[in-house]
């Protein structure tokens, strides 16, 4: 699964550290999210949709094999 | 995310003082008496050494279930999942060492058993969670822009 949150990031001018304060998480579980190395669970993925205001299915993609 | 089960933050500086007041007292059984413990664990010395036994056993155990499952600063969903894997690991090497144990040894004392499941569990899950953070942040260092 791939995401667009460092696209979202980049349109909303917001740092990972200030994506983490606004879902409270910690930067580093932004920065794994970002670089697909961790998947959020659902109230996580929705929690950061709605800070970007877009529907989940924007911002988290799924890829062949997913 | 709600966390039950774990302790505040500021128990895992209690935690690491618990191991390291524990040594001194271990220490004085070993040193003090001039003999290992026995076999059996201790449960048959005399009451003063035991005691003393039971004491230095009680702060490292107490000591490292503080540093094992304090909150971490920011405990978050990933975190947590760290720490379910960490234990998983935990008990499976746990249990790996006890089969092997059974299997390699003729007479498996009691000693041996019990100092297996209290240290090794606790002591690999530390070690392993710690280093899964570790790297956590290390990744993150090298992710960043120069």
């Amino acid at each position: 699964m791939k995401n667009t949150i460092r696209v979202q990031r980049a349109i909303k001018e917001l740092t990972q550290a200030d994506l983490a304060a606004r879902v409270k998480v910690s930067r580093q579980t932004i920065n794994t999210i970002e670089s697909n190395k961790y998947v959020p669970s659902t109230v996580l993925a929705l929690k950061i949709a709605r800070i970007f205001g877009i529907p989940v299915e924007e911002l988290f993609i799924l890829e062949e094999g997913d | 995310m709600k966390q039950r089960f774990l302790f505040p933050y500021w128990s895992r500086y209690l935690g690491y003082a618990c191991i390291l007041f524990h040594i001194p007292l271990m220490a004085m059984k070993h040193l003090g008496t001039g003999r290992q413990l026995p076999p059996d664990g201790g449960i048959h010395e005399t009451n003063g050494d035991h005691l003393l036994f039971a004491v230095a056993f009680l702060l490292m155990v107490i000591g490292l279930i503080l540093v094992a499952f304090s909150k971490e600063k920011i405990e978050d969903e990933q975190i947590s999942r760290l720490r379910l894997d960490s234990l998983q690991w935990a008990i499976y090497l746990n249990y790996a060492i006890l089969i092997v144990s059974l299997i390699a040894t003729e007479n498996m004392g009691n000693h041996f058993m019990l100092a297996i499941d209290t240290w090794v569990p606790l002591l690999f899950f530390i070690v392993r969670f710690r280093w899964m953070i570790f790297r956590l942040n290390l990744s993150m260092k090298s992710d960043q822009p120069s």
